[in-house]
């Protein structure tokens, strides 16, 4: 595994961690997550998980589908 | 009128556009598209922005990304000119004009390499009439992203449970896309999975509202704009889209079912208010003399509320941008290009106009559908202080007409309880709402990304290391998206939220835009297609026609409002919508010049 692969994985962990435990424990117990018009640390984690699960996966995951590939091979004729 | 005839003219009108206009004349007699000719996504396939995709999940993603706030927003602004006034807007607008607009940039671009709309006014106007062009929709698109930030923030903060929603959809989006591309998961599947858990969230939602301030929203989706719009279109774009298509198909068919289950009940709002309404309909804030001064006139002031609805200039941006690079077949553009237009017009005419005109009168329509004022009440609605839709601002309009449509619709078949209704669909009328913007700000931000690369192609062949630097995609996401994040995060004093201010700068800029896009298309059906006679009139008459009707609205958007916006506005909204009208006059004069070329060769 590559390092960008790792960084990946990492982030999408990190990401995962933070909104099941906002939205499952935080927000399931107490009814809800943050306060309303306020900025707070509950809705700081929810709001990085959300945008770490965006940058995660596609660099874990992030090269050219397979499917997509090959389709295009079918209609050019040409590989890569 | 009943709302199953008001229902039923609106289809049959779309249906007979759809066939006679789109099929008939645009794709068979203008453009003469073929299945065989490769298209751009297939030639220069690069697996970033160049991917063929499934017809309906291009649908999908080109309906989400031209549906963003301007079908719902616009069409609940312009109700204080009453409802048919609008209506009749949404329609002529969407027939003759939108979707011929959406569906001939789309085929220009795609028999031109996937080149934007703008680069192909170089070819039929000249290379300045190009780079005008960049300039111009990179600025307004910097308006559409201020605007639809505005729009975005202020929802999720007035309706916390659609946040909640917006969050969960997104790493299920992710997890779709994964399902199908990375491990060969049969689509329907995946669709299936996706959307039960999907299901699931909305109801979770109800239980964990996420609060944020307004500002703090602003941040958190000026961030997302700039990733969503730096990644792979395959890893988010497409999967994201095509679910969303299904949430916003759920949406307009929630909204197309409901008026057949109160097939008589009676509109109670009035077909006219006036053909002038008071300034604050178009952006004077509460407290200045324009206000509440009789100036907005419905002709030429109504494309300056009402955008996306009826038409759009952005359409022909995400049309020869995003979706022309993904098109698979040509045959495929008559359902994503000219379809698309259509469907986002019955967002506007079936999902908003109809339901606000059914519960115009609160008190009226409780009368008529059977409903107690006490649970009127209790849902929320007390008529001793609000009696009509237009008590409520523009978002709120739409979020409660189409839940009471709904509500009353489905307790009256499953004598279900009408206030836990109420309360479920205004969620998901908010949520729809917010998948709209979302899928907007990021394509929108790619599309900002895609002029500003373009705009910047002098610079390659000076000095390339810097050209690389300026284009990167992270920084061409950047700089637009912080230039519009300046003009959404302040709270306006005597207006409230920016968008409400930006709006009209915003939708006008867009509707000018799309007089210019049409005017380009027009020009290259006539000069490269070499397309004559009575069928090229059909584009170009209404193409002139909204290019007086705008210019002359911006004017007078300048000249009586826009000195009563506070100064953060005049030099931001205001400073752009006079570069951009400067603009508009050097395109059409090169317009003009390379029409009278074409009439020569």
């Amino acid at each position: 595994m590559g390092q960008r692969e790792l960084v990946g994985m990492l982030l999408t962990a990190v990401a995962l961690l933070l909104l099941f435990y906002e939205l499952f424990v935080v927000g399931f117990f107490s009814g809800g997550v943050g306060v309303a018009k306020k900025v707070t640390l509950d809705a700081v984690l929810i709001s990085a998980g959300f945008l770490l699960i965006l940058l995660g996966p596609w660099l874990w995951l992030g090269e050219v589908p397979v499917a997509v590939r090959k389709f295009v091979e079918a209609r050019t004729g040409r590989s890569g | 009128m009943h709302a199953i005839i008001f229902l039923g003219l609106v289809l049959a009108i779309y249906a007979v556009a759809y066939f006679l206009y789109g099929r008939e004349l645009l794709e068979r007699r203008v453009v003469k598209a073929d299945p065989n000719r490769p298209t751009p996504a297939v030639e220069k396939f690069d697996g970033i922005d160049y991917v063929p995709a499934n017809k309906y999940v291009l649908y999908g993603h080109h309906f989400a990304s031209i549906a963003g706030a301007g079908p719902i927003i616009g069409p609940a602004l312009a109700l204080a000119w009453g409802w048919f006034l609008p209506l009749l807007w949404v329609l002529f607008g969407n027939i003759f004009i939108g979707a011929v607009h959406d569906y001939t940039s789309m085929m220009a671009s795609v028999r031109q390499g996937g080149l934007s709309i703008m680069s192909i006014s170089e070819g039929v106007m000249g290379r300045r009439a190009r780079y005008i062009f960049l300039v111009y929709v990179w600025a307004a698109l910097i308006l559409v992203l201020a605007a639809f930030i505005s729009v975005a923030s202020t929802t999720f903060e007035s309706v916390p449970t659609a946040a909640t929603l917006a969050i969960v959809f997104m790493p299920l989006s992710l997890l779709f896309g994964i399902m199908v591309y990375k491990f060969g998961i049969d689509v329907r599947i995946a669709t299936i999975v996706t959307l039960v858990l999907v299901f699931l969230g909305l109801l979770y939602s109800f239980r964990v509202p996420v609060h944020l301030s307004y500002e703090g929203w602003v941040v958190v989706l000026a961030l997302y704009s700039i990733l969503a719009a730096a990644l792979p279109v395959w890893y988010l774009l497409q999967p994201r889209d095509y679910l969303n298509a299904y949430v916003l198909w759920i949406f307009v068919g929630l909204a197309l079912v409901a008026p057949l289950f109160l097939p008589f009940m009676e509109i109670t709002g009035p077909a006219i208010t006036s053909f002038v309404a008071k300034g604050a309909v178009i952006g004077a804030p509460r407290g200045t003399p324009a206000a509440g001064m009789d100036i907005a006139y419905f002709w030429p002031m109504v494309p300056l509320t009402i955008a996306c609805g009826a038409l759009s200039g952005f359409h022909s941006v995400v049309a020869s941008g995003t979706t022309s690079k993904q098109l698979a077949n040509e045959l495929d553009a008559l359902l994503v290009g000219y379809g698309g237009m259509l469907t986002e017009g019955a967002v506007s005419s079936l999902a908003v106009i109809l339901p606000a005109a059914l519960f115009w009168d609160f008190a009226a329509a409780a009368q008529k559908a059977g409903i107690p004022l006490e649970t009127l009440k209790a849902a929320g609605i007390d008529v001793e202080k609000t009696k009509n839709i237009l008590a409520f601002g523009a978002a709120d309009r739409f979020y409660n007409a189409y839940a009471l449509a709904q509500a009353t619709a489905w307790s009256k078949l499953f004598g279900l309880d009408f206030v836990g209704l109420f309360k479920g669909f205004k969620t998901f009328a908010a949520w729809a709402l917010t998948a709209f913007v979302l899928t907007t700000l990021d394509t929108a931000n790619r599309l900002a990304r895609f002029a500003w690369t373009e705009l910047m192609d002098w610079l390659r062949p000076v000095n390339r290391s810097a050209y690389r630097v300026i284009t990167n995609r992270f920084v061409a996401s950047i700089i637009p998206i912080a230039l519009a994040s300046v003009l959404a995060y302040p709270t306006v004093e005597g207006v409230g939220r920016a968008y409400l201010v930006i709006w009209p700068a915003f939708a006008g800029t867009n509707q000018l835009l799309a007089a210019l896009a049409l005017l380009t298309a027009t020009l290259w059906v006539y000069a490269v297609l070499r397309v004559r006679g009575p069928v090229s009139l059909l584009m170009l008459i209404p193409a002139a026609f909204l290019w007086i009707t705008v210019t002359l609205a911006l004017a007078l958007w300048v000249l009586l409002i826009l000195p009563n916006v506070p100064f953060l506005y005049q030099i931001g909204a205001g400073s752009l919508v006079v570069l951009t009208l400067g603009l508009d006059l050097l395109l059409i004069y090169l317009f003009v010049r390379g029409l009278l070329k074409a009439r020569s060769i």
